[in-house]
């Protein structure tokens, strides 16, 4: 019953149990989980070298060798299989040879156990793996903190350091042999010593990682800011940390960088700030963002209130549209801005700014800078002034052309008296031989005033420069030189002057007579323009189907009524519209400069549209009357 | 009543199908809910006006801040108004393939775009071409002249 159930127990081993006999070391008992290793039929009675086993090659040998010296023998970890290919799969066993000796101690068999040891021996090899990647890691974690520019470190909970890279070495100027836990306390400035001691303990405390900053003491005994960052090694959330990893980096450049930037910053808008002119700055796109405290003085509005083109608000009315435009102009090409204008003070009242704006390329950003400099009390001089002057020489040419215009107006009564004195001379007789001595005073004084009035209109004449010999001129130059002239006209008008001289571009012509025209023709289109709309003035120099030369002056002004009789509207001190400043000789002298050198002036006008002013330089139609 | 201008940048470039499906979708909501205006759009930038109601607006402009369709949004111009300036919402943008846009409710070509309203302030009309002038830049920012009176 015994026997009967040991054999029972070891059928049933998990473990392939066998015993083999004799020399030639036949099966003699195979147990179900042996007979399934082999998966060979029947064994018993079978010797082990003619059953094709999944032993390893030199088994049979040593099972040899173990029932010659009777020395058991345990190969560990065979990878035991009948498939070569299968082998990968990973199938391993431990197999115990054991002599079996007889009762003379003789050996007379062998018993086999073989145990299945695939799972140990993968945990085996997975740990072996294991073990070379965590030298691996190890040792590129350590060539990466002691090559990385920071020092790297470890501290327990209680603060002590555990790790720290050769780095802080090097920095310090410490040897290796030193007590880092005793003297690197010492090293940090003594004004940071107790906060970091303290922001340290506390972030222990709490189990929560840190990063401040404070100097530590370099090899050179210089203090250099460092930047202290740490976070916490975290297991479990239950578990308080007990190791916190960490890295100082040397911040000392970019702090003493950002610092100088934030006092230069704040130093340039105090300056801005003490300024007493309105200081602002805009973005590349021309947004405003920056008002200079004065300009809230100034304006008594926040820089919320004033907002992106706040500024616009505080000019003028009248001016508004035109600084906008310039300023979006300026915008979209980067030019300077300049302009003067009236600003809206707090307290209601306009006074005259030169606002200029610039941009700074600094290769970062692009930003404006700009600046409204109060000019009012330099400015209404200066507008008295010129009224002043304008005045003056307006009177001047008015008075020039009433001397030029006088002088030749009385050529003709001259010469109708003179012609009724010698028609009186020799009709008329006079008994007092005296009073016939007054017929040639009379016309001593005649003659006198006949060459006084043409001494007049030479001088006229000389002095504006109407009697300069013709020349080639180039239109469109003298054009633009006359544009020149009436700058400030064309810019607070915020006209469009358009000039096309292609079709004839050179005219022979006196220069001063060619200026003369131009600048009354574009005054008086840009004085009489349309309140309403953008001033439109164009300038075309043509030529007529004949090849003559001819030059149209077109404005969309207020336009005129044309009188009946033509030449009244070129009559002197005529003026179209009343409300205009202007003594209304501009026309007149016009046609007089065209009809002396042989040309006509045409007008058609529509009132409120425009007018057109024509000149043919050269009069084809005799038969005209002007 | 408030206006509320702002400028920002596509997270990425907006294609054609895009744009469409934005523009059919902001006329649907802001007809019903009253917010009139025009987006300009172009390379990524864009900038809009828009004008209603101000819990309406406010609401608006937290969506619009936290769509994730763009970034970097900057707020220009938030103010009362006592009337709008637009009738309408459109949406200015160069399409790659303009053929079919053309004829699109409330498509404006970026060189079609009106002038802005004259009911704007010169002040906010000014700060409506500058943004327009920084979404489009200044080749294509030459407002339609204006018409004759």
């Amino acid at each position: 019953m015994q026997e009967q159930h040991l054999q029972d127990i070891l059928r049933r081993l998990p473990a392939g149990v066998a015993t083999l006999e004799g020399p030639e070391l036949r099966y003699s008992f195979v147990n179900e989980a042996f007979r399934r290793l082999l998966d060979a039929g029947e064994l018993l009675g079978r010797a082990v070298a003619e059953v094709p086993g999944p032993w390893p090659a030199d088994l049979l040998g040593v099972m040899q060798q173990v029932y010659r010296t009777g020395q058991g023998h345990v190969a560990k970890a065979c990878p035991l299989c009948n498939d070569p290919a299968a082998r990968d799969e990973g199938v391993y066993y431990d197999i115990t040879l054991e002599p079996i000796c007889a009762a003379d101690g003789a050996v007379s068999g062998l018993l086999l156990f073989v145990v299945d040891v695939t799972v140990q021996e993968q945990a085996r090899q997975r740990t072996h793996e294991l073990a070379i990647e965590t030298r691996r890691l190890d040792a590129r974690l350590r060539v990466l903190s002691e090559t990385a520019p920071q020092i790297t470190f470890t501290i327990d909970a209680a603060g002590r350091y555990e790790y720290v890279s050769p780095q802080w070495y090097f920095f310090t100027g410490q040897p290796r042999t030193s007590d880092l836990n005793a003297i690197g306390p010492l090293l940090i400035h003594p004004d940071d010593r107790l906060r970091v001691l303290y922001q340290s303990e506390a972030a222990r405390n709490s189990g929560t990682g840190w990063s401040y900053e404070y100097r530590l003491r370099r090899h050179d005994g210089q203090y250099r800011w460092m930047l202290s960052r740490a976070l916490p090694e975290l297991h479990t959330a239950a578990t308080q940390p007990t190791h916190w990893h960490g890295a100082l980096t040397e911040i000392h450049d970019q702090r003493e960088l950002s610092e100088a930037l934030r006092r230069g910053e704040a130093e340039l808008r105090f300056l801005a700030d003490s300024i007493p002119e309105l200081i602002w700055t805009a973005s590349a796109e021309g947004f405003v963002e920056y008002y200079n405290q004065y300009t809230g003085d100034y304006s008594g509005l926040t820089t919320t209130e004033l907002g992106p083109t706040g500024w616009i608000n505080l000019l003028h009315p009248d001016e508004q549209a035109g600084a906008a435009r310039l300023w979006v102009h300026s915008v979209a090409t980067g030019e300077d801005y300049e302009g003067v204008f009236r600003m809206r003070r707090h307290d209601g009242r306009y006074r005259w700014h030169i606002i200029r704006a610039r941009q700074l390329t600094d290769g970062q950003a692009l930003r404006w800078f700009g600046a409204c400099t109060d000019v009012d009390d330099q400015h209404r001089l200066r507008q008295v002034l010129q009224t002043q002057y304008d005045e003056l020489a307006q009177a001047n040419r008015d008075l020039d052309t009433f001397v030029y215009t006088a002088s030749h107006d009385l050529k003709q009564p001259v010469l109708n008296l003179r012609g009724l004195f010698d028609e009186l001379r020799r009709t008329a007789s006079f008994h007092d031989p005296e009073k016939s001595q007054m017929l040639v005073m009379v016309d001593e004084a005649l003659t006198q005033l006949d060459l006084t009035l043409q001494e007049l209109a030479a001088t006229v004449r000389d002095q504006r420069g109407l009697s300069a010999p013709p020349e080639e001129l180039d239109v469109r130059h003298v054009a633009e030189e006359v544009l020149l002239g009436l700058r400030v006209q064309v810019q607070q008008s915020g006209a469009e002057i358009e000039l096309d001289t292609d079709e004839a571009p050179l005219l022979t012509y006196g220069r001063a007579n060619l200026r003369s025209v131009l600048h009354n023709l574009i005054s008086n289109a840009l004085k009489f323009a349309h309140p309403d709309r953008t001033p439109h003035v164009q300038v075309r120099s043509f030529r007529t189907q004949e090849g003559h030369p001819g030059l149209q002056v077109r404005d969309n002004g207020l336009g005129m009524v044309l009188p009946d009789e033509p030449a009244a509207v070129f009559q002197p001190f005529t003026r179209q519209h009343p409300h205009i400043g202007g003594s209304g000789v501009g026309l007149y002298l016009v046609q007089r400069i065209v009809s002396s050198r042989g040309g006509r002036l045409d007008v058609a006008s529509t009132v409120g549209e425009g007018t057109t002013f024509t000149i043919y330089w050269k009069n084809e139609a005799a038969e005209d009357p002007a | 009543m408030k206006h509320i201008v702002y400028l920002s940048r596509a997270v990425r470039p907006l294609s054609d199908q895009d744009l469409q499906e934005l523009l059919a979708q902001c006329r649907r909501d802001n007809a019903r809910n009253g917010i009139t205006g025009i987006l300009f759009y172009s390379h990524g930038n864009i900038a809009q006006l828009f004008e209603g109601e101000d819990a309406v607006a406010d609401m608006l402009f937290d969506k619009i801040a936290q769509d994730g369709r763009h970034s970097h949004v900057q707020k220009l111009i938030d103010r009362p108004i006592s009337h709008r300036s637009f009738a309408d919402w459109h949406m200015a943008f160069h399409p790659i393939k303009s053929a079919g846009f053309e004829t699109l409710q409330g498509f404006l070509l970026p060189h079609r775009v009106p002038p802005p309203p004259e009911t704007l302030s010169i002040a906010d009309a000014t700060l409506v071409e500058l943004v327009r002038l920084a979404v489009f830049g200044p080749d294509a920012a030459t407002p339609a002249p204006q018409a004759q009176r």
